[in-house]
């Protein structure tokens, strides 16, 4: 398979397309910074939304019981899932049981972990997705390069010599109001002809068997309120307990995704429509294993904002796609190799450590430790690339040698002084890649640091 | 049996039980005027345009004067006409509409509608343009005080509303109106 440095460079060869990936996302994160700043209480709010998932991790059995008696006491269904098959068959049932034909779907990142789209296709179904960058991306057979921001990665003319093909649009024609109307009426068309409508869940109360959707185009309400049943899928881990804790989450999800003080739509589905069915999937596919592992538990408590991704130096500067896991970013180098560590071994070497990540997660997820923590033990299962590894190694013996150290220094400043330019930017040599070296000193800063304090001593002993 | 099993590998993997936080006391109540203040700027982020009445100006007469045509929900027996079993044709068909709004959040303009103020819940989505009156006097600082306020065990369907329907999905470029309503109209009185 090819790895995330490889396809990161394929998305780098568009310079202006990288560039503007890399601005766009960066302005996102700074409206978040204004958002969370508009807050004076906003740090207090990260503390109490990070301590509401450990606790409601600490008691999530008891959670989803008391979840599962008030939806069932409301009048709507619930399901268990434990892995993607079963649930994308669970799916499939409902659907057949009442004879429809027509889904649409509202944005849920649990239905792309679980290949449910092709699933459904393949036994002749037809699922559209009505969230517009959704829409965009499934006309173009492409996964989301983003959790909030599915086509983030495409510009407009792109989407508008789509749109050309696929719903007839003006040739020629890429301006976004233009566009987004005619996505509108094409998908009118679809929420009022379906007979079933699927959305994933942001938070799922305990206590009332209330699940919560957040949108801002409020595709999810069009589509749930349209068709005569309404399908909601749930990881085990959406669950908090009442409304004193969504308080706290609806006051940070879309501050922290896009800088917005809430999304437009905040809608909460208790019981079913009069003459409708209402169905919650709740799904675990390896999250109650990830329950029982110390380290990487935290990675649980993500609310899916996807400010991580929009901080992320390299994603920023990578695009999603070059993650391959469905999550891109700093969360899902986190949740990839949990997910199967050999296909994604890669992901954990995809940051900087930098921290900015753990600086802006709403729920103090200490993202960049838990990177680092999976380096340790993909090194310690010697999953690493041999090149990698007896570079470490060989990193190792200089470091830990005081004169394999100082030689190795002096050698390497000399090779970059005297040697011909053709053989340090050497294609072997990945760090001369794009950037000059620096100029080299003549001297180490042990030599430079022994001789000043030496020469100090003898002043202030004159003195 | 799935449930079972999922349940089983919770409890086995769970956390050492921790408990919740001790959340933010509730502040003093901020004056009437200073909330409407903060609500109107958080409209104006949002997207949504707002009229103010004056103190003598009646809410009904404002908007049956100002918008005759327009349906106003639980008025006038078009209640009955957007029954839960209105055709999502017919619903499809509505241009403007008026709702009467339950309560308002001024740190983030949204505005609380539940089944109770619309008798077929596609309503405030599928109509073109969604007008809300709200009373002044319910506006509350934050979505906290918001929370404590509504009775959520006895609501089937509720929503925040918060400016039109929008997205940013083509190149981050805002625009109104992706599949509900392209404008929203609050009237406070």
């Amino acid at each position: 398979m090819i790895g995330h440095s490889e396809k990161a460079a394929q998305f780098l060869k568009d310079e202006n397309r990288a560039d503007w990936h890399d601005q766009t996302l960066w302005m996102v994160r700074q409206k978040r910074d204004r958002a969370a700043w508009s807050v004076p209480e906003w740090e207090d709010l990260r503390e109490e939304a990070s301590q509401i998932k450990n606790h409601a991790l600490s008691n999530l059995d008891n959670y989803l019981l008391q979840f599962e008696e008030k939806v069932i006491g409301n009048g709507a269904t619930i399901h268990w899932a434990s892995d993607a098959q079963e649930f994308n068959d669970l799916i499939l049932r409902i659907i057949q049981k009442n004879g429809a034909k027509k889904i649409v779907k509202s944005k849920s990142m649990l239905t792309e972990e679980c290949g449910l789209n092709p699933f459904l296709e393949k036994n002749g179904l037809e699922v559209v997705d009505t969230d517009l960058g959704e829409r965009i991306i499934q006309f173009r057979n492409e996964p989301p390069s983003h959790i909030v921001l599915p086509a983030i990665h495409l510009k407009k003319e792109e989407i508008g010599e789509l749109f050309e093909e696929k719903l007839k649009t003006a040739k020629g024609n890429s301006d976004p109001q233009y566009l987004t109307a005619a996505a509108r009426s094409h998908l009118r068309e679809k929420f009022l002809a379906a007979d079933v409508a699927i959305t994933g869940v942001n938070f799922a109360i305990a206590d009332t068997g209330t699940v919560v959707v957040c949108t801002n185009e409020g595709n999810a309400d069009m589509g749930v309120h349209a068709a005569k049943i309404q399908i909601h899928c749930m990881g085990i881990e959406k669950i908090i307990p009442g409304t004193n804790e969504l308080a706290v989450f609806t006051r940070m999800l879309a501050r922290s995704a896009t800088g917005q003080p809430i999304t437009t739509y905040t809608s909460h589905y208790r019981e079913p429509k009069a003459g409708g069915q209402m169905h919650v999937v709740i799904v675990d596919n390896g999250r109650s294993k990830l329950l029982g592992n110390e380290t990487y538990r935290n990675s649980l408590k993500c609310i899916r904002c996807g400010a991580c991704m929009n901080t992320c130096p390299v994603y920023r500067r990578s695009g999603g796609h070059s993650y391959n896991y469905v999550i891109p970013g700093p969360i899902g180098s986190i949740l990839g190799p949990d997910s199967d560590i050999n296909k994604f071994k890669d992901l954990p070497f995809v940051s900087t450590l930098c921290g900015s990540c753990t600086n802006v997660c709403p729920v103090k997820i200490n993202i960049h430790d838990l990177l680092y923590d999976w380096r340790q033990e993909i090194s310690e299962k010697k999953l690493l690339p041999l090149s990698k590894r007896y570079l470490m190694k060989i990193t190792g013996i200089v470091l830990a040698h005081n004169t394999v150290y100082n030689l190795s220094g002096k050698v390497a400043r000399w090779a970059i002084r005297n040697l011909s330019g053709e053989l340090i930017y050497h294609r072997i040599n990945v760090w001369g890649r794009e950037r000059e070296l620096p100029e080299v000193p003549r001297e180490s800063f042990k030599q430079w640091y022994r001789k000043n304090t030496l020469e100090r001593r003898s002043v202030n002993e004159q003195g | 049996m799935s449930r079972d099993n999922i349940l089983k590998t919770i409890r086995q993997n769970k956390p050492e039980f921790t408990p919740l936080p001790k959340y933010l006391e509730v502040t003093d109540p901020k004056p009437r005027r200073e909330l409407l203040e903060i609500f109107e700027k958080s409209l104006n982020q949002v997207g949504a345009e707002f009229i103010e009445l004056s103190l003598n100006e009646e809410i009904d007469s404002y908007l049956s004067f100002h918008f005759p045509e327009v349906h106003q929900i639980g008025k006038n027996g078009f209640r009955d006409e957007y029954s839960a079993n209105c055709s999502k044709e017919k619903l499809d068909q509505i241009d403007t509409i008026i709702l009467e709004g339950h309560l308002g959040v001024a740190e983030n303009g949204a505005i609380w509608l539940d089944d109770s103020d619309f008798p077929n819940r596609l309503v405030p989505f599928v109509a073109q343009m969604v007008i809300i009156s709200l009373d002044s006097a319910k506006i509350l600082s934050n979505m906290t005080e918001a929370y404590h306020k509504l009775n959520m065990a006895g609501t089937g369907f509720g929503v925040f509303i918060s400016g039109p329907s929008k997205t940013a999905d083509i190149e981050q470029s805002l625009v109104y109106g992706a599949h509900g309503p392209k404008s929203l109209l609050v009237v406070i009185y």
